[in-house]
């Protein structure tokens, strides 16, 4: 099977190693965003989409789960 | 002329000086056999000093493999049999061994390192008919005459063999390593798809590509989070002075109420705490710090600093540069050395300040090299100015040096907790009581002091200006070539030598682009990720580190060459069976990025009708002629959107756009020739406007 994202085999829930650790640096950062400013799932995709700050495959991942229509997990 | 002394030495400017020192008279006679100089001398008898052109001498293969791996039967033959660019060299070593014939001593003058005796070794084996057991050797950390004459005269009685062995250990290994590793990964791509591309690993680039794959990874998947800062105005008398909240608030809510708290309250001093420090001075360079410390001023890369400092060495205005010490011993003449200094006028000064001290000690590291003592100035001046990069490393070497020997800095810090309505704010403040060593090195360290008014506690003070700044933590910086460099340092991987010359390889082989900032390209993560896969030890700084260890205690004499070799051999020959029993699917994986790297080499940049095809440069199949279309001229769509070409010249995408029409643009460049920027829209109105 192939990575939701890219090319590569995926490994674990659909993903490459690669977007696996940007999925999970995504999902780790929730928990810090909502504490902060108390956003909910899918706003806090939208804030670090637009984030410079944000790295390139963990930008891949979030677009993903914007498209995605299961993208609201939590 | 009847027998006399051969002298080996590593570059034709260092048998130069050494001739010219050694001389009676103070100048060597200059001579040139077939393009190779030669230099006569006269001192105790007849000398002749020649030199190397660096390795004359490399590792090859025994047997004519054609890119065949395993290879485990290798031996050192010259240069020139091994590498197609080295052809000089055979000319080179006619004129050593011609020379060899009349001498009847033999004396290795190359630098006192591991290449060097390697280098002066192989001359002697090989080129001079096993004059390896008999010859002398020279030692000396400057060309200055002095220390020539003074090395000349307390010869060693024979050359540096551990040094030599580990050497010789050093280039096998590397070589074994470099050479089946490389092979497997080119093999594997041609034989999926037929083509040949060189890829290269080795036993210090794979870890060091790793880290920086490593660094990027982390980067890439980084997500930042927010966090607010408050800081206010205090009054204290009639200083206002920024204060800081005693953290970092995580929580926009709390950071908000924290703020109300504090915005019409008054203040009191809680604490203030005053302590005094003392600056060391700098510790004298090693290569590892000269190269890092001119990469942040001046932002020379790690392998120009070397070539300078080399260049500075051979003019005998500093020491030997390639080595890791970081001690001045006192038999270089600490006071000599400022006196000759104090002479030059932008130096005099400072170096006689020093040079009056009733005695010099300079401040050193715990780094020990033992041929060679920390980088330090000879105090001779070349007579002619300085490029200005050579100048820059020179001054900087100079300062370093006199910096060591002064007085530490002493300096006192101020910290004050100011207490807001049960909120802790803080006030920092530096001030220099004493610059010591700092005025010495100041172009390059400069104090900067942050003064505070008296403060007491107790104090009430008023609170003004609170101001909440939003911002996001940040992903870690991207190694550039001083903090690649450190870290190669750090994890003790590759040699003071080679560790510049491995980053430039990576650059090479488009593992890497960037110069200041590396990025590692789609190349680079796929021969990392594929390493990391089939053969992990490869990319592993462990694996690495030990191998240099062991290198290590060869030269020390606890260890054998033999004993080296061996291990390397057994570690190396199951990762060669892995990549070949996965030869295919590594070809695949290879094979796919090679062929998203060539389409990223013609990619020009979007299709500006179809919009979701890209515009690449192409080759008419009736013509031959090169012109710039869209990919989906080969899918149903069927866009025929083209540019046409320049004809001659190479082409390279800039992946911008032209500013007057939006198209994109290319850079076309002649060899030898400036090259221009070009936009592919014909029509575009900045080509009208110039034709006009």
């Amino acid at each position: 099977m192939k990575c939701k994202v890219c090319r590569r085999d995926a490994e674990e829930d659909g993903f490459c190693a690669l977007h696996l650790r940007a999925y999970r640096s995504v999902l780790e950062k929730f928990d810090v965003w909502r504490r902060a400013s108390g956003l909910v799932w899918t706003e806090y995709l939208v804030e670090i989409q637009k984030n410079s700050l944000t790295g390139g495959w963990a930008k891949e991942v979030v677009e993903h789960l914007i498209k995605d229509e299961n993208g609201n997990v939590k | 002329m009847g027998k006399y002394t051969l002298i080996i030495t590593e570059k034709p400017d260092a048998a130069s000086r050494i001739a010219a020192a050694l001389d009676v008279e103070g100048r060597g006679k200059r001579n040139v056999d077939s393009g190779v100089p030669y230099f006569q001398a006269y001192r105790d008898g007849d000398l002749v000093v020649v030199s190397a052109l660096g390795h004359l001498y490399t590792v090859a293969g025994k047997k004519k493999t054609h890119g065949g791996f395993p290879v485990f039967d290798y031996e050192w033959v010259p240069r020139y049999l091994a590498e197609k660019g080295a052809q000089r060299i055979r000319g080179w070593l006619k004129v050593i061994a011609k020379l060899a014939e009349d001498a009847d001593g033999f004396v290795d003058a190359c630098d006192y390192d591991i290449e060097g005796s390697l280098i002066g070794y192989c001359i002697l084996k090989y080129t001079c008919g096993g004059k390896d057991q008999n010859a002398k050797r020279m030692k000396y950390s400057t060309l200055t005459r002095d220390e020539l004459q003074e090395s000349y005269n307390h010869l060693l009685p024979h050359l540096d063999f551990a040094l030599v062995q580990s050497g010789l250990a050093r280039h096998e290994v590397d070589w074994l390593y470099g050479i089946n590793l490389s092979r497997a990964l080119t093999a594997a791509v041609k034989k999926t798809s037929g083509q040949y591309v060189v890829l290269s690993t080795g036993r210090v680039q794979g870890p060091t590509l790793k880290f920086l794959e490593e660094r990027e990874k982390t980067i890439g998947c980084f997500v930042p989070a927010p966090y607010w800062t408050l800081t206010a105005k205090i009054i204290v008398g009639d200083v206002a002075l920024d204060a800081e909240y005693e953290k970092i608030l995580e929580s926009k809510q709390e950071a908000r109420r924290i703020m109300a708290e504090c915005k019409t309250a008054m203040g009191e001093m809680e604490s203030v705490a005053i302590e005094g420090f003392v600056v060391q001075p700098p510790f004298p360079f090693d290569l590892g710090a000269l190269q890092s410390e001119a990469y942040r001023l001046f932002k020379y890369s790690p392998a120009r600093t070397s070539i300078i400092a080399q260049q500075l060495y051979l003019n005998a205005l500093i020491s030997y540069p390639r080595t890791s010490s970081q001690k001045l011993p006192p038999t270089i003449g600490y006071k000599a050395i400022l006196g000759k200094l104090a002479k030059i006028s932008i130096y005099r000064k400072q170096a006689s300040e020093l040079q009056s001290k009733p005695s010099l000690k300079p401040n050193q590291g715990p780094r020990f090299d033992s041929a060679h003592p920390a980088i330090y100035p000879t105090g001779d001046s070349l007579g002619k100015p300085l490029g200005a990069a050579e100048r820059n490393v020179f001054d900087l070497i100079v300062r370093r040096f006199m910096a060591a020997f002064d007085e530490p800095a002493l300096r006192q810090s101020t910290k004050a907790t100011v207490n807001v309505n049960g909120n802790k704010f803080q006030i920092g403040g530096v001030r220099t009581l004493k610059e010591g060593w700092i005025r010495l090195y100041e172009p390059y360290d400069q104090v900067k002091d942050v003064l505070l008014p008296p403060l007491s506690q107790g104090q009430t003070v008023a609170v003004k200006r609170l101001v909440l700044k939003s911002d996001f933590t940040k992903p870690p910086p991207r190694y550039n070539p001083r903090s690649l460099l450190l870290k190669m340092e750090k994890e003790n991987i590759g040699t003071k030598a080679t560790r510049a010359a491995t980053i430039e390889t990576l650059q090479d082989r488009k593992y890497v682009f960037g110069t200041s900032n590396f990025v590692v390209s789609e190349l680079g993560f796929e021969v990392v990720e594929t390493l990391t896969k089939y053969c992990p030890e490869v990319v592993s700084p462990e694996m690495t580190r030990n191998l240099d260890q062991e290198m290590d205690d060869i030269q020390e004499g606890k260890e054998s060459k033999e004993v080296v070799l061996q291990n390397a051999v057994s570690t190396l020959k199951p990762i060669i069976s892995e990549l070949k029993a996965n030869e295919s699917a590594i070809g695949q994986r290879l094979n796919e990025t090679l062929k998203q790297v060539r389409f990223e080499e013609r990619a020009v940049g979007a299709c500006p009708r179809c919009i979701d095809g890209k515009l690449v440069i192409l080759r008419s199949q009736k013509t031959g002629k090169r012109f710039v279309g869209c990919t989906n001229y080969f899918k149903e769509s069927k866009c025929n959107v083209t540019f046409p070409l320049p004809q001659k010249g190479a082409i390279k995408p800039l992946n911008s756009l032209c500013k007057s029409c939006g198209s994109p643009i290319i850079n076309v460049w002649f060899r030898g020739r400036h090259s221009w920027k070009l936009c592919l829209n014909p029509d575009c109105p900045a080509k009208k406007e110039v034709k006009q």
